[in-house]
């Protein structure tokens, strides 16, 4: 089970299609009927159509065709270990290969049973063959490549809108705040008013293009609705102390790069200690550059592996960051024995 | 029925009290983690717990494992918001679970014919987790003793049983010290064949007049010997550690 999975996830990635198959097969044998019925207008202005020069242009071109994606089937399994480049090349040398000797043999045989009488035309007849099969497979390799890349790009486009959704709502709070909500409907009504408004208003900034740019203020006002959530649930074990004053209301950010932040801070730092503790949000201006630094306890290291979702998150943004305003713009992790810090550093940059 | 609930936040425990209550059943107390859980089980005896997996400190399945040393453990559902990996091993184990935010018809159905775990099910869903224990949990005169993993020195085997040498003293456990090596391979080292010594307590090695080796710790004036075979291991920790 295992290692079929692995050859069908090796069959999404590589650009030579299985020869092999019943459909590949029957579309090769098709296409080179056409070949030859192609061929055979060509060439018969001055002769007449006839069967029979069908039947040995027919055959001539399928043997062709058959051997070729007989010896690509079976070379397949090395071909598709080399670089796309490579293995390009590779079946391409083995279809001229094939059709340089499918033409000799079948030269020779027409010598012998008599339909040529001379020897002069070989090496004519070689090189035309040759030629015809150069371009047509060409022509063929390419349509395979450039389909199998509009394949790629499709799938890399949608991994990438998954992967950016992922990063934004994680179900762990989305669920955890529904049953907050659920909880304060009968004990407070007014708290999961304003948690039910909370969680929309976050949810609007989540559904924004990739790479908006807001203003600081209003990503301030994200990150402190999405804490006063949590806050409902964590109770006491949350404080957060804002020093944002340095940061100037007009700069821009990506939209929701703090809150993710803040999240982490939570799911992996304060969520973790049974007293809670204090995260410390900082703004420092330095000329044209700000930086806001989020601080927060945490559990030391060796005891829990930061986990995958977390570094996507992380990385996400610091490549928006990197993205939108070229480095040093980014974040920077210092992880000490029982504190965490993480650096937002983006340049001081207005709406034009 | 007799329930105790096991929740760190406090928004999620006051609504498990009110489906509890509506029900018709009693909810005997509240514990905000792990810990909390193992000793109000022992002194209040509830029929079932109601036991979140996400928790600081010792999370719901190791409390779980915990609780199969009492004398007559209570039933247990498990509770999440959202664990793929849990679900995964609750679904493959057959243990039940409730969802965040939980709703009544589910909490009266799995109450109702909520069972005891057996050990081979909880041993199941911690060994898909791959879970580490943060405490050993033993019973000594009828109580309940939670050891922290980053307190203990060494586990030292003697025949029937395995003593743990703490900073807190020292405790009787039934387990196999090589299930002990594997499961918490990462913070000890084997040094004999009747010993595995946590790395960040090993002073020293020294050498007897004899011949042997004998390891210096931390906390602890007793003098653990090193079977040969092991002497190499312990010189590279020892070598890392300077």
């Amino acid at each position: 089970m295992e290692q079929d999975n692995q050859d069908s996830i090796l069959d999404e990635n590589i650009f030579l299609p299985d020869f092999c198959g019943i459909r590949m097969v029957f579309t090769v044998v098709v296409v080179s009927e056409l070949l030859a019925i192609a061929i055979l207008l060509t060439t018969s202005i001055e002769q007449s159509l006839s069967w029979d020069r069908l039947g040995v242009l027919s055959l001539f071109i399928q043997w062709i065709a058959l051997c070729s994606i007989g010896i690509l089937c079976v070379s397949r399994k090395w071909l598709i270990r080399l670089n796309d480049t490579l293995a390009g090349y590779l079946s391409y040398v083995i279809v001229l290969l094939v059709t340089v000797i499918v033409s000799e043999l079948a030269y020779w045989s027409m010598f012998y049973i008599g339909l040529i009488d001379s020897l002069q035309s070989h090496v004519d007849f070689i090189l035309r063959n040759l030629g015809i099969s150069a371009i047509l497979s060409a022509i063929t390799l390419r349509f395979i490549y450039l389909q199998y890349q509009q394949k790629m790009h499709m799938q890399a486009h949608a991994n990438a809108r998954i992967q950016a959704l992922q990063a934004r709502i994680r179900p762990h709070f989305l669920f955890n705040s529904m049953n907050t909500i659920a909880a304060l409907i009968r004990s407070q009504p007014e708290n999961a008013e304003s948690a039910v408004e909370d969680l929309s208003d976050l949810f609007r900034a989540s559904l924004n293009k990739g790479n908006q740019l807001v203003k600081v203020a209003d990503e301030i006002e994200t990150a402190k609705r999405y804490i006063h959530i949590e806050q409902l649930r964590l109770g006491e074990r949350l404080a957060v102390n804002w020093e944002l004053e340095e940061i100037p209301d007009s700069a821009l950010l990506p939209v929701l790069t703090l809150q993710p932040l803040l999240e982490n801070a939570i799911y992996h730092g304060i969520e973790k200690l049974p007293q809670g503790g204090e995260i410390k949000v900082k703004g420092e201006r330095q000329g044209d550059w700000l930086n806001i630094i989020i601080i927060n306890p945490c559990i030391s290291p060796d005891e829990v592996g930061q986990s995958q979702g977390n570094k996507m998150a992380v990385r996400n943004i610091d490549e928006r960051l990197r993205i939108t305003f070229g480095p040093p713009a980014g974040l920077k992790m210092q992880r000490e024995t029982e504190r965490c810090e993480v650096d937002v550093i983006f340049p001081y940059q207005e709406q034009q | 029925m007799n329930i105790l609930i096991t929740d760190d936040e406090a928004p999620a425990r006051t609504r498990l009290r009110s489906l509890v209550e509506e029900l018709g059943h009693t909810v005997v107390g509240e514990a905000v983690h792990g810990e909390q859980a193992l000793q109000l089980c022992e002194t209040l005896q509830p029929d079932t717990i109601l036991l979140d997996i996400r928790m600081p400190g010792m999370d719901g399945i190791e409390t779980a494992r915990h609780l199969m040393v009492l004398e007559n453990p209570p039933a247990i559902i498990f509770v999440t918001a959202f664990d793929q990996h849990a679900l995964q091993a609750f679904e493959t184990s057959a243990v039940d679970y409730l969802l965040k935010p939980i709703r009544k018809e589910r909490l009266e159905a799995s109450l109702e014919k909520a069972g005891r775990l057996n050990r081979v099910q909880l041993a199941q869903v911690s060994d898909e987790q791959q879970q580490v224990r943060s405490h050993i949990c033993t019973r000594s005169r009828n109580r309940i003793c939670l050891v922290p993993v980053n307190k203990i020195i060494y586990f030292m085997a003697d025949q029937k049983y395995i003593s743990v040498v703490s900073d807190d003293g020292e405790v009787l456990i039934e387990e196999s010290l090589k299930s002990l090596e594997e499961e918490f391979n990462e913070r000890f080292i084997r040094v004999h064949r009747n010993a595995l010594v946590a790395k960040d307590y090993i002073l020293s090695m020294e050498k007897s007049p004899a011949g042997g080796h004998f390891l210096v710790l931390r906390n602890s004036d007793k003098k653990l010997e090193v079977s040969r075979r092991h002497v190499p291991g312990v010189r590279k920790i020892i070598k890392n550690l300077g």
